[in-house]
Formats: C-alpha cells, sequence, structure tokens
C-alpha cells in the first residue's frame, strides 16, 4: 500500500510544478480513552509541496496538531492508538520515500532535526529552562552538524592520534565523562576550547540570521532571561539549523504579542525562501494565514473540510464551515454586531455518529448529510471540498443540501430546516 | 551578519569559553547569595557547619577511644559525674561514659547514618522513580504498586521490623531506614518527571533527534530533581532522628558512641536528678534535624518559586 501510493505521488507530476515534499495518505490517529475512542483525526489528506507554505487551519482540537505531530511521531502513545494511513516523506536530494508513520526509532531520529523540524506555539515552554542558549542550541550543531564544527575549528579529517579521536568524539557529543576530564586538561584543552569557538560561532550565525541583534550576548542568557520573541527567535534558529526540507510550525506565534507577530512570520517566511523549505503552518488565526500561505486546509473535527490557494479559497469559500469561519474574521468594513458565529460547539469526537461531523452546526444540512460522511471532492483547480452540496451521492433519494455560492455575508439567513437530530437522539 | 562572525573570530576559542565559564560561577555566586540572604537559613547552615566541623575533627576535640573509637570509653572512676568537672565536661552515665565524648563522637555515627541513609534511599528512589515516570505504562504500574505496599506500612514501625529481625546493630539501622526510606524519593521523583516530560521542550529535544537517555539526562533530570534535594537535605536531619529513636529503643550495639544510645542510658538517672546524660545528646538530636531542616527550607524558597513564603 505504502509503495503503490508513494510510486503515484513521485511519478504523476509534470517535471515544472513543484513536487510534493510529505503526502498524507488517509491518516488517521484515534485515542482510546476510557469514554471511548476519540477519532481526534480521520482520514486526512494532503500534499506538502516543495517550497510552499501550506496552512492548516481549524478551531482548538479539531485535529490540527495531532496531525502535524504525527509527521514526528510525537503523539504520545497511549493514549493514541497505532496511526493508520501513511505520511510518504520523499527525501529532497533524489531519496527515497519513506512512510513516516513505520519508520523505527533510528530512522525517525534521522528524520528529525535533519529533515523535518518544528517550531513551537509557547517559546516560554519549548526552551529548557535548564539550559543557557549556547547549551540548548550547541548540541544541535554537535549532533547534526559536526563537521562543519570540526571544520570551523580548523581540524582535518585525515587528524589522526588519541587527540584526534578524542575531539572528533566530542564533537559528535559521544564524550564519557573521563573523555571529558581529558579533554579538561592542559594537552588537550586549547583544542577543545578551538571546537567550542567553533560552535559558537555557528550558533551566533544562526542567531544572527534570526535577526538578534547581538547574539554574543545572550549565549549564556538562560530561556526565563530572555523575552518572548526573543526565546521565538531561538526556537526559529534551533529548528533551522539544520536546513531542514519541511518546518512544522504550530502556531509560533499565538503566545506573542502582535508587533513581534509580524516579525517572526516574516522572519520564518525569510528563510523559508533561502532555503526553499516547505512549511506546515498550523494556526487559528485566519487572517495571519491568508498573508502567509500559499494554500489552505481547513479542517473541522478530525477531516479537510476544504482545501484550497489561499486567495482562491478566501474569495469563494465553499464549505459552508469555511463560509462560517470567514464571516466570522472582524474587518474594517463590517459594522460592529455584524460578526457571525457559528451556533454550537465542535462536537464530541468519541465514537461519532456517521454523516457529515458538520451537520450538527450547519444551516444547510439535510438527511443526506446525516447519514453518510462526504469525500473532499475538486470543484476547481486544487480546490476541493467535502459537502455534499456539491458531491451529492449519486442514486439516493434523500436532497443534496443547498449552499447558495454568494459571499458568505449573503448567505441565506433562513433557519435550518428541520432536520433529523431528533431522531438521532432518539435512536 | 558578517560582522557577527568577524567578532567570534576577534575573541579567540579560550576567551570564549572562559567567559562561560566566569558567567556559570556568577550565577552560582547568585543563587548562594539569595539562599544567605534569609536569616533563618542561615542560621540553620551555621549550625549544620557546626555540627559536621564537630563530626570532622572528633579526634582532634577529644582523645579516640582505643581500640574502637566509635565504642563509649569508660571511666570506672568516674561514675555518674555531673557536668563541669574538668576531665568531663558533660559529666559522666551511670556506667562511666564520658557525656562529651558521646556528643562529638556521636555527630560522628549520626553522619555516617544521615550520609549513607540518604546517598542510598535518593539513589534508589530517583531511579526507580524515573524509570516508572519516564517510561510509563507497564512499567510504571508494577513499580508503583511495590512502593504503595511499602507506603502502606508506618515508616517506624517498618523500620523497626527490620532492624528487629536483623539483630541489634547499627549497620542494620542503616539498612532498615534504606529500605524504608527509598519510597518516599520514587514517589517525588515520579511526579516531577512525569510533570517535565510533558513541557514542550522535551518535545523539541526529540524534534532535533536527541536519543531518550539524552533527552532525560539534560531535559528531564536537571529539571526534575529540585524537590528531591530539598527533601534529602531535610531527611539529612530527619534521619538521623529516626535513627535515634531506633538505638533509644535497643536496636544498636550497646555502648555505642550515638545519640539515641546515650539518651537511653541516661534515662534512667532523669528521676534522680541526673539529667545531664540524656539531655545533652538529646539536644544534639534535635539542633542536628533543626539545621538540616532550616537548610532545606530556605533552599525550598530559592529553588522553587512556587512555594515560597511571604516573608
Amino acid at each position: 500500500m505504502t509503495a503503490s501510493s508513494s510510486v503515484d505521488v513521485a511519478a504523476g507530476e509534470p517535471r515544472t510544478d513543484p513536487k510534493p515534499v510529505v503526502a498524507v495518505n488517509n491518516l488517521r490517529v484515534h485515542f482510546q480513552v476510557k469514554a471511548g475512542v476519540v477519532e481526534a483525526v480521520d482520514g486526512v489528506n494532503f500534499e506538502l509541496l516543495e517550497g510552499e507554505t501550506l496552512g492548516l487551519v481549524g478551531e482548538t482540537g479539531c485535529g490540527k496538531s495531532v496531525t502535524a505531530r504525527s509527521f514526528l511521531g510525537l503523539v504520545p502513545s497511549p493514549p493514541a492508538l497505532p496511526p493508520q494511513g501513511t505520511i510518504d516523506y520523499r527525501h529532497r536530494n533524489g531519496g527515497g520515500v519513506v512512510d513516516l508513520l513505520t519508520l523505527d526509532s533510528e530512522a525517525m531520529g534521522d528524520i528529525r532535526g535533519n529533515h523535518i523540524a518544528m517550531i513551537f506555539q509557547d517559546p516560554g515552554k519549548a526552551l529548557n529552562p535548564a539550559l543557557t542558549v549556547r547549551d540548548q542550541l550547541g548540541e544541535v550543531f554537535l549532533i547534526h552538524r559536526s563537521a562543519d564544527v570540526l571544520e570551523g575549528a580548523g581540524f582535518g579529517a585525515d587528524d589522526t592520534g588519541l587527540g584526534a579521536s578524542l575531539i572528533r568524539r566530542a564533537a559528535r557529543l559521544k564524550s564519557g565523562i573521563i573523555e571529558r576530564l581529558l579533554l579538561a586538561l592542559p594537552p588537550l584543552r586549547n583544542r577543545r576550547n578551538r571546537l567550542r569557538a567553533s560552535a559558537d560561532r555557528l550558533i551566533m550565525e544562526a542567531l544572527a540570521d534570526t535577526q538578534i541583534p547581538n547574539p554574543a550576548n545572550i549565549l549564556d542568557r538562560y530561556p526565563h532571561e530572555l523575552s518572548g520573541g526573543m526565546k521565538q527567535r531561538v526556537m526559529i534558529a534551533q529548528a533551522l539549523a539544520c536546513n531542514p526540507d519541511v518546518l512544522i510550525a504550530d502556531e509560533p506565534t499565538t503566545a506573542l504579542d502582535v508587533t513581534v507577530q509580524a516579525r517572526i512570520i516574516e522572519l520564518i517566511s525569510q528563510l523559508q525562501r533561502r532555503h526553499n523549505t516547505s512549511v506546515l503552518y498550523i494556526s487559528h488565526d485566519l487572517s495571519l494565514v491568508r498573508r502567509v500561505c500559499d494554500r489552505i486546509a481547513v479542517m473541522y473535527a478530525g477531516r479537510i473540510v476544504e482545501i484550497g490557494p489561499a486567495d482562491q479559497l478566501f474569495a469563494r469559500p465553499k464549505h459552508p464551515y469555511t463560509r462560517g469561519l470567514l464571516a466570522a474574521i472582524p474587518s474594517l468594513a463590517s459594522r460592529a454586531g455584524e460578526l457571525e458565529a457559528i451556533e454550537g460547539t465542535v462536537p464530541e469526537l468519541i465514537d461519532p455518529e456517521p454523516g457529515c461531523r458538520f451537520a450538527d452546526r450547519c444551516r444547510h444540512s439535510t438527511e443526506m448529510c446525516l447519514s453518510a460522511e462526504p469525500n473532499l471532492v475538486d470543484v476547481d483547480v486544487g480546490h476541493a471540498v467535502s459537502c455534499f452540496a456539491y458531491a451529492p451521492i449519486t442514486g439516493s433519494d434523500q436532497t443534496p443540501p443547498t449552499v447558495a455560492d454568494p459571499a458568505p455575508a449573503a448567505a441565506s439567513p433562513s433557519p435550518a430546516p428541520a432536520r433529523a437530530t431528533d431522531d438521532r437522539t432518539a435512536s | 551578519m558578517t560582522s557577527v562572525v568577524g567578532a567570534a573570530d576577534a575573541l579567540d576559542g579560550s576567551t570564549l569559553y572562559d567567559s562561560a565559564a566566569r558567567v556559570r560561577v556568577r550565577r552560582t555566586m547568585e543563587l548562594a547569595r539569595s539562599i544567605l540572604s534569609n536569616p533563618t537559613t542561615m542560621a540553620g547552615l551555621i549550625l549544620v557547619l557546626a555540627l559536621l566541623a564537630m563530626a570532622l575533627l572528633a579526634p582532634i576535640i577529644t582523645e579516640p577511644n582505643t581500640p574502637d573509637p566509635a565504642q563509649m570509653p569508660r571511666d570506672w572512676g568516674a561514675i555518674a559525674v555531673p557536668p563541669g568537672s574538668p576531665d568531663h565536661l558533660l559529666g559522666t552515665t551511670n556506667t562511666g561514659g564520658d557525656v562529651f565524648y558521646g556528643v562529638v563522637w556521636g555527630s560522628r555515627t549520626s553522619l555516617r547514618l544521615s550520609i549513607l541513609v540518604v546517598s542510598i534511599t535518593v539513589t534508589v528512589g530517583v531511579i526507580v522513580g524515573s524509570v516508572a515516570g519516564f517510561l510509563g505504562g507497564r512499567v510504571d504500574e508494577i513499580l508503583m504498586r511495590i512502593v504503595d505496599v511499602f507506603l502502606s506500612i508506618p515508616e517506624l514501625i517498618f523500620a523497626l521490623a527490620i532492624a528487629a529481625v536483623l539483630g541489634p546493630a547499627f549497620r542494620n539501622i542503616i539498612l532498615a531506614l534504606a529500605v524504608v526510606f527509598w519510597v518516599k524519593y520514587a514517589r517525588i521523583m515520579r511526579g516531577q518527571v512525569i510533570t517535565v516530560k510533558r513541557n514542550d521542550y522535551v518535545d523539541a529535544a526529540r524534534v532535533i533527534g536527541d536519543t531518550r537517555l539524552r533527552i532525560f539526562a539534560k531535559d528531564v533530570l536537571p529539571n526534575a530533581i529540585t524537590p528531591v534535594v530539598v527533601q534529602a537535605t531535610m531527611d539529612m536531619g530527619n534521619i538521623v532522628l529516626v535513627g535515634a529513636t531506633l538505638s533509644f529503643i535497643g536496636l544498636a550495639e550497646a555502648g555505642l558512641a550515638e545519640w539515641g544510645v546515650l539518651v537511653a542510658e541516661g534515662q534512667a538517672g532523669i528521676s534522680s536528678g541526673r539529667w545531664w546524660a540524656s539531655t545533652f545528646p538529646g539536644l544534639m538530636v534535635f539542633l542536628w534535624a533543626l539545621g538540616f531542616n532550616l537548610v532545606g527550607d530556605g533552599m525550598r524558597d530559592v529553588l522553587d518559586p512556587r512555594t515560597e513564603k511571604s516573608r
């Protein structure tokens, strides 16, 4: 299954188009809790193309983070059940395709850091409070770029002898306690210090890349001595240290104030352009996503309900949920009081009922929506939506919902038609 | 960016590294200063240092008894001498034991007891708690049920039972206390590890490809160990208290220079006015426990700001 789907992904694209770096196929991540099985991610499909920014938006608890964390095997298990589906990652430089869900821990260790990196939501919690910036970043370079560190310190690969091999081990963070003691003694101390200085230079370059004004000043600071924006920059420097192909940004600016937000976003996209990194941008802030992303995937209750180019999705949203989200964005044009909220809340994902998961909150839903789950169907080039209004079940005698096409503001205010909600609660 | 690299070039390696070392020293000093800024902590520290000095300098303060300095010297010519006599500063017991010798050399015995018990219990507790908390799942379940079994028996009675079964010897008191006290550390450590490993920086370390062992050593352990350090400091005092209790009821060798033994030896004389043989060693136990508890309290205030009392 893995092989066939990945071949399709690799072969089907014309040369000029950006190739997908990651293809998520029918990803299901379920959690076993006492009350039942939470279907947090239930059949998600999308591709992340080379160099693009894909926004993953949706309400809290819709499965955005779980989807992204599955890339790196960061979903805690238990309570998570083994994930189903595939996440095919294609090595950029002609390497093969691997399914991230089936990698052993060693192979996953290589993917993490070298190929896929992640920026976390809260920089205050994502830096180890017991380590200085130097220690925090230094180890990334020593683990992943020890060759650069050695070269920067002027150690050649052909150096021989005990000292050189000790230094080489130190450059890969492999030194044991006795080796560290030996390195601290005068004959080797000088070489060790050169190694450290070389690592420091790399750290400072990485920090300077993130526009930190005077990197040397913060090397010896602990996270609590840095501002939120600074911490986030250190995080970004850490994530980008190894030029990853894929960067997962899990609400990277949510914990920051607005002025800092703008700079961090600009920074991520600059670095992205430089290294041609693909970014998976997770957010619930639609106006921000619109600014940053090439394509947007809207998630609802563990599934993608609509995916398409950012401009098109904003100009001509198709799914009732997307429309609701867009109508809820405050803008200067709309007067106070005109903001529309989507009624109801995200459904419980514990052993959910069949049918479209948005049906309960959708003002257009019909029996068809409650009986079967709609699939993602293309409505335009690269624009897909999962709603029966666009692709009714053929041969069904139930009426499909009708969604008026005009912009969300003009969506029909008619109350939801009498629905089978009562039947469901009765059954 | 080039300017930054240039700046780094200007500093040669050793300068840069030494600056890091200097920063570390400065931080340690700051921490020490904030611990010492609290007068009660300072008092506790002075007390502890005085007691430790007494233990270390015991052979200089008093002539060691031969052949075994841990045994009380007996002066059969001076039985139940009150304190203040030139040969016996704090008097003697009714078997001619020098109370001053017992007080001084008892601190050695207590130091040995507390260091041995604390290092054994902390090591075992931290390992068990870390494994349970870090690995979770079935391992956690099994280890914690074992801990529960130990916790279901009252500490003192459990220690008493073990020491009694093994026979009266100070060595067995150490063993008994070690068997009883490790569970506390296991529980503290497990809770801490579970809290700490939920932090994003643990995931962040996984994302950059750290091994589990490295993550534990670098991200989890340093951020989880503080309460254990505080508890261990306090237990340095508490264990001597419990140890003295056990030797008081006769679980140590008779005639050992140990505070609990000495209190037991002197208790018969209290009703007939010979108060000194029990009072001085009892006071020592009190001071020992007090000193370490004050230091432990002060450390907690500084190391764990959440529990800081309003001063």
